[in-house]
C-alpha cells in the first residue's frame, strides 16, 4: 500500500498520464518508461544490492532517495575518507565498509555500484565495475577525458550491464513538458539557448588539516576535476541538444580565474558558445563573484521564451488585455506619462515585463528520485533504456570539448569519431 | 444626545434609481469598450467585476456633485437673505 502512494505521488508520468500526455512524453523521451508507475510495480517485489563508493555529500544525497525506493538495499559502502564513511553507516547501519573499491567491487552480493567520486576517478572505477558485472549509477560528468567517455559506451556495450550517468533533468518532468512543446515547434523555430549558473562563493569546503586540502576541494584542482564545465554546464547542455534535435559542431569561448585567486586551478568564471549546424548558438556562462542572476535556462524560440527551471513560456506578443483594462491604462497613460514636446531618438529596449505561463504548476522535483528510482529497475529488469545514455554521453563530451576549448582559446569542433 | 433618522421611501428609491443608472453607465463603457478594442463579446460577462468598480465609481462620483450642489444652493440662499 506504501509502495502505491510512493508511485503516484512522486511518479511524474502519472502526473502527465493524468493530463493525458503519457504516450507523447514516452515517444520524445523513451528512458522514462524505465521509472513508470507500471514498471515500478513489475519491480515491487524485487531489490537490488547496491554498493556506494563515495558516500560523501553527492553519495549521501542520492542515499536519501535509496533508502525510500523499495527496490533498492545498500550491502556494501566505500570511502578513503573515514568521515564520509561513517555519515554513510548512519544511514545504513548493516552496509559492510571498504576503503578500496576494488574489494567492494569483489563482493559477489554487489549487484550494482553508485560511483560518487571526484571526476578524475569515474572512468577507472566504472570500468572495473563493468568488467567486474556490476550495474552502475556514475554521477556526472560521464568522465575527465571525451576519449573516456567513448570508451566507457563502448564498455557498457560490450558487457550489456546496465550504465547511467547522473544527468537528472533527462527525468524531470518540468523540461518534458517544456520541451515536449519546443520540438512540437509551438513556439516556433529555436533561435537560441541560454545556459548560465551565477553563484557568489569560493566553493571551498572546510578541511579539517591542510592535508586533506586536494581531497576535499578536489572541485578546485585540474588533477581532479574540469571545474564549471563538468561541475555545472554538464547538467545544463543537454537543453540545445534536446531543443534543436542536433549536436552542436563548434564551441568557443574564454575561462579565467578573476576573483578566487587562492590557489585554485579551475576557472571561477566562463563563458562558451556553442553553435549547431543551422547557425544557432547555445551559451553557457558562470561566474562564482556574483550571484545576481543565479541559474537559469532559456530556450529562445521565434514566438516564446521558455524558462525551463522557472516552468514558464513568455509568449512574444503576451494576449491582449481585456476592452475596460486597455481604457483604464490608456487613462492611466494620459493621467501620468510626460509630456511629450519632441520626438525621441532613442528608445531603451527593456527586458519584457510579462509575466508568462505557468507550464507544469504541481511538478515538484528535479528528476532525481525518477532516475535513481529508473535505474534500480532497469537492474532488476535488466533492461537498459533507450537512448538514456547516449544523451548523458554528449552531454559529458560537450562540456568537456568546451572546457578544452577555454583552455586553448581556440574554437574547437566535435570530431566525428566522437559520435556515436 | 443622538437623533432619529428616517430614510424616506423617496429617498431609497431616488438612491436605487440613481445606482442603477450608474450601473448602466458602466455598463455602457464596457460595451463600448469591447467594440472599440475589438475584443470578445464574453467580456460583457467576463468584466462584470470591472463594472461594478466603475459603478461604484460613479456613485462616489455622483454623491460629490450632489453635495457641491447642495452646498452651492445653501449659499445662495444664504446670501439672498
Amino acid at each position: 500500500m506504501k509502495d502505491e502512494k510512493l508511485i503516484d505521488r512522486r511518479s511524474f508520468l502519472s502526473k502527465i498520464g493524468g493530463m493525458g500526455l503519457a504516450g507523447a512524453a514516452l515517444s520524445a523521451f523513451p528512458w522514462m518508461e524505465s521509472c513508470s508507475p507500471d514498471r515500478n510495480r513489475e519491480t515491487s517485489r524485487e531489490k537490488v544490492r547496491l554498493g556506494i563508493i563515495g558516500p560523501g555529500s553527492r553519495g549521501q544525497y542520492l542515499m536519501s532517495f535509496l533508502k525510500e525506493i523499495p527496490q533498492a538495499e545498500v550491502v556494501a559502502l566505500c570511502d578513503i575518507y573515514e568521515p564520509n564513511l561513517n555519515l554513510g553507516s548512519e544511514m545504513f547501519p548493516k552496509a559492510e565498509r571498504y576503503t578500496d573499491y576494488r574489494r567492494l567491487l569483489e563482493n559477489p552480493e554487489v549487484e550494482a555500484v553508485f560511483v560518487t567520486t571526484p571526476l578524475d576517478r569515474h572512468f577507472r572505477m566504472v570500468m572495473d565495475a563493468l568488467d567486474a558485472g556490476k550495474n552502475v549509477y556514475c554521477e556526472k560528468a560521464m568522465a575527465y577525458t571525451i576519449d573516456q567517455c567513448k570508451q566507457m559506451y563502448m564498455k557498457r556495450k560490450e558487457t550489456g550491464r546496465i550504465l547511467f550517468i547522473g544527468q537528472q533533468r533527462l527525468f524531470d518532468p518540468k523540461y518534458h513538458k517544456a520541451m515536449e512543446g519546443v520540438v512540437r515547434g509551438d513556439y516556433g523555430p529555436v533561435v537560441n539557448v541560454r545556459n548560465y549558473w551565477f553563484r557568489n562563493g569560493d566553493w571551498r569546503r572546510p578541511v579539517p588539516s591542510p592535508e586533506y586540502e586536494r581531497l576535499i576541494n578536489w572541485r578546485l584542482y585540474r588533477e581532479y576535476s574540469r571545474g564549471l564545465m563538468t561541475e555545472l554546464a554538464c547538467h545544463q547542455l543537454q537543453n540545445g541538444t534536446l531543443a534543436t534535435g542536433m549536436l552542436p559542431e563548434k564551441v568557443m569561448g574564454s575561462g579565467n580565474i578573476i576573483y578566487w585567486k587562492d590557489g585554485r586551478e579551475v576557472f571561477d568564471s566562463v563563458c562558451a558558445i556553442y553553435t549547431f549546424p543551422n547557425g544557432v548558438n547555445m551559451t553557457f556562462e558562470s561566474v562564482i563573484s556574483n550571484a545576481h542572476f543565479g541559474m537559469g535556462e532559456q530556450i529562445l524560440c521565434k514566438d516564446a521564451m521558455i524558462d525551463l527551471p522557472g516552468s514558464r513560456i513568455y509568449r512574444e506578443t503576451p494576449p491582449a488585455k481585456s476592452g475596460i483594462e486597455q481604457l483604464i491604462g490608456e487613462i492611466e497613460q494620459g493621467l501620468f506619462s510626460n509630456s511629450v514636446f519632441a520626438g525621441t531618438s532613442w528608445n531603451p529596449e527593456n527586458a519584457s515585463s510579462d509575466k508568462g505561463i505557468s507550464i507544469m504548476p504541481e511538478a515538484d522535483g528535479d528528476g532525481t528520485r525518477e532516475i535513481v528510482q529508473a535505474f534500480c529497475n532497469s537492474c532488476i529488469t535488466g533492461k537498459m533504456p533507450p537512448r538514456i545514455l547516449e544523451e548523458a554521453y554528449y552531454g559529458s563530451v560537450l562540456c568537456l570539448l568546451g572546457d578544452e576549448a577555454l583552455l586553448q582559446g581556440k574554437t574547437l569542433y566535435l570530431e566525428d569519431k566522437y559520435r556515436i | 444626545m443622538f437623533k432619529d433618522s428616517v430614510i424616506t421611501a423617496k429617498f431609497k428609491k431616488r438612491e436605487l434609481t440613481i445606482a442603477l443608472v450608474c450601473f448602466g453607465l458602466a455598463f455602457i463603457v464596457n460595451v463600448c469598450c469591447v467594440i472599440a478594442y475589438s475584443c470578445p463579446w464574453v467580456e460583457i460577462f467576463t468584466q462584470i467585476g470591472f463594472v461594478i468598480v466603475f459603478a461604484l465609481i460613479f456613485y462616489a462620483l455622483c454623491i460629490v456633485a450632489r453635495l457641491l450642489a447642495l452646498a452651492v444652493t445653501r449659499l445662495i440662499r444664504k446670501c439672498r437673505g
